[in-house]
């Protein structure tokens, strides 16, 4: 079975937010939309996203780095959401995993909202009915599009490549790669909700270096020794291949 | 010779029942007003946000839904416990359970994000949703106790009322079991996520749906001037004093039983010790006034035989009732999310702060017009059929009662249905 899912590399990601607006942006003018966002400018904004980053810090001061946490529907393969919805309208895809909302049979109860563990539902204030990301689903099968722009909007508006989009559980998918290559995990396993969408986890470099690789062997100055104010002397020039 | 109960309807000429009935239908009024309002605008002009999807009206419509279940209890220990002195006031006790199930799911329906497709709700259902099973268990709930109340009206059908009664009793444990698992199945909140909130919603409902039948049946006896004697009062306090102590039993053991594991020490001292409108109305609202308080009420001598304090009793056992069910359901969704353990969260989402609720005007509105329905319904209710004995005097309703002291409440019972 297919399983369309996001991968997200927390080490590249640089908390921009362009996958949210860019999310905002196609899913308002969809069939998702119009998605609310009331007093955007004001103290206390309110409004629909489908995706959400979350900035959190981790260590103590000084020791401490700022980790950006992009955060959507996570499209979970066992979904707490589906079962606790009494008219069926959340369901999840056979054909390609995809939880999504049926915003015709939703009686925006809330209760999805309740169950869900990471806070991924919002009630539309407007609509009055729940959403969630859809996984872009009215575009990644959209034939009029080019292939390449197939994708959920997030994808393509990330700017440092962060996103990667496509099969879980096909093994030689870019996502299944990345996901064993560079250590992926799921958001809280420990629920046992297998969530679709991973996580690429921040990665350290470090490399320790010798002193002598420090010191540049023909370093003409060495050559030269210290500077004497000679005219007659050898010039640079003469002295090294440059 | 033995004595008879006679079931009449109230009389609802007086001034008096037509204020109480305007003042109901000014709320009512309100709170149709108010829901239009909201259903028009949109839940941003509510209190509710994305992390308090359910505010103000549903904390009036589970407790209610709860009280109704409750209700019914005097019904059943007539019925299924066989216990006579709860038998006069079985009827009443229905249809209070019916007008406070219907007030309750007024606001529910009211309240949901699109209530116009509530035709959706009743044609496609997901078994698998506790919820979807509510929605049976309220509508049967009503079905099996108006055939009840059916039963016992109807006297070629009495000889069917305790099987029926039965069946109603089991029906409510079933449904506060349902409103109970609402919360309980809830494993993606630490607030809930526990068995015993299905018990602790029955031993609740016990109580509310009492405290709601007293005063419902002082009001009504005081305002029509018939006999109420005081071994209905006693019992009816005795009864409200045992189903307080043991909702503040299942209660404690509820946070108890957090409190022991480490993974909710947090949303534990958010409720019980963080210094927040949850952590007041706790332990003022629903550990004091509505329980040590009644409590005191309900068991010490110092308050026996008097309706008056019963009724105090009750309005308190209410009002704490209310602040429990504040505590429960906005308390629970307020405490955020906890998705990386020990890290501070912040985001434009409000992610790890702890979730602003105030109560709009509009939602207090609602709530308070369901309320006033449920109320509506059984004056209406008690003048259009004969839910209520003329006399509830101890002669007549009270099994033990010696009969040196009958012949003198004979004389006020007996003028009492001349008179009627």
């Amino acid at each position: 079975m297919t399983q369309l899912a996001l991968v997200i590399d927390l080490n590249v990601c640089v908390g921009c937010h362009a996958c949210v607006t860019s999310c905002k942006q196609w899913n308002t003018s969809g069939p998702a939309g119009a998605m609310s966002d009331d007093n955007p400018y004001a103290a206390e904004p309110t409004g629909t996203f489908f995706n959400r980053v979350q900035t959190f810090e981790v260590g103590q001061y000084p020791h401490t780095e700022t980790i950006h946490f992009p955060k959507s529907c996570l499209h979970c393969e066992d979904a707490p959401c589906v079962p606790v919805c009494p008219t069926g309208a959340s369901h999840k895809r056979e054909e390609d995993g995809i939880v999504l909302v049926d915003y015709n049979k939703c009686i925006g109860c809330g209760y999805c909202s309740w169950a869900c563990p990471y806070g991924a539902r919002e009630l539309d204030e407007h609509e009055k009915v729940m959403k969630k990301c859809t996984l872009c689903v009215d575009r990644i099968y959209d034939e009029a599009l080019p292939e390449a722009e197939r994708k959920p909007a997030c994808v393509l508006a990330c700017p440092t490549s962060a996103r990667l989009y496509g099969d879980v559980h096909d093994p030689n998918s870019e996502v299944s790669i990345a996901i064993r290559d560079e250590g992926g995990y799921a958001l809280m396993p420990e629920w046992g909700t297998q969530p679709a969408n991973h996580y690429l986890p921040r990665r350290k470099t470090r490399k320790h270096y010798h002193e002598d690789e420090l010191v540049r062997v023909d370093n003409p100055l060495k050559k030269e020794g210290p500077l004497i104010a000679d005219e007659k002397g050898p010039f640079l020039e003469d002295v090294t291949s440059w | 010779m033995k004595e008879m109960l006679h079931y009449r309807e109230i009389p609802g000429k007086s001034a008096g029942y037509y204020a109480v009935l305007a003042i109901l239908g000014v709320l009512i009024a309100l709170g149709l007003g108010a829901a239009y309002y909201m259903e028009h605008q949109g839940h941003h002009v509510t209190g509710m946000n994305n992390q308090i999807v359910w505010g103000m009206p549903h904390v009036f419509a589970v407790f209610l839904i709860v009280a109704a279940s409750g209700a019914l209890n005097v019904a059943s220990i007539s019925s299924v416990f066989n216990k006579k002195l709860y038998k006069p006031l079985a009827p009443l006790s229905g249809l209070v359970a019916i007008a406070l199930l219907v007030g309750g799911l007024c606001i529910l329906v009211l309240d949901l994000g699109r209530p116009d497709r509530l035709i959706v709700a009743m044609t496609y259902y997901n078994f698998k949703s506790i919820f979807a099973w509510n929605i049976f268990l309220y509508t049967g709930f009503i079905a099996i106790v108006a055939v009840y109340l059916w039963m016992m009206l109807e006297r070629r059908f009495n000889k069917f009322s305790k099987p029926v009664g039965f069946f109603a009793f089991i029906w409510r444990l079933i449904l506060t079991t349902g409103t109970g698992s609402i919360f309980g199945f809830l494993v993606a909140r630490q607030a809930y996520d526990a068995a015993i909130l299905a018990p602790v919603f029955i031993v609740m409902s016990f109580s509310f749906g009492l405290a709601v039948f007293n005063i419902l049946l002082i009001g009504i006896y005081s305002g029509t001037r018939r006999p109420l004697g005081d071994a209905v009062v006693e019992r009816l306090r005795k009864l409200q004093g045992v189903f307080i102590a043991a909702v503040l039993f299942f209660v404690t053991i509820f946070h108890l039983t957090s409190l022991y594991a480490t993974e909710r020490h947090g949303v534990m001292k958010f409720i019980l010790d963080g210094g927040n409108v949850y952590t007041g109305l706790f332990w003022l609202g629903f550990v004091l006034i509505g329980s040590i308080i009644p409590l005191v009420f309900c068991l010490l001598n110092g308050f026996k035989n008097s309706a008056r304090w019963l009724v105090t009793a009750s309005v308190t056992v209410i009002a704490g009732g209310m602040a429990q069910m504040y505590v429960i359901i906005i308390g629970g969704q307020a405490y955020p999310l906890d998705m990386f353990p020990g890290y501070e969260v912040s985001s434009s989402f409000f992610d790890g702060d702890i979730g602003s609720y105030t109560p709009s005007i509009y939602e207090v509105g609602l709530g308070a017009g369901g309320f006033a329905f449920a109320i509506a319904i059984v004056l209406a209710g008690v003048k259009i059929l004969r839910f209520l004995p003329l006399s509830l005097a101890n002669s007549l309703v009270d099994p033990h009662y010696h009969s040196e002291e009958r012949s003198e409440e004979n004389e006020t019972a007996a003028g009492e249905q001349a008179r009627a």
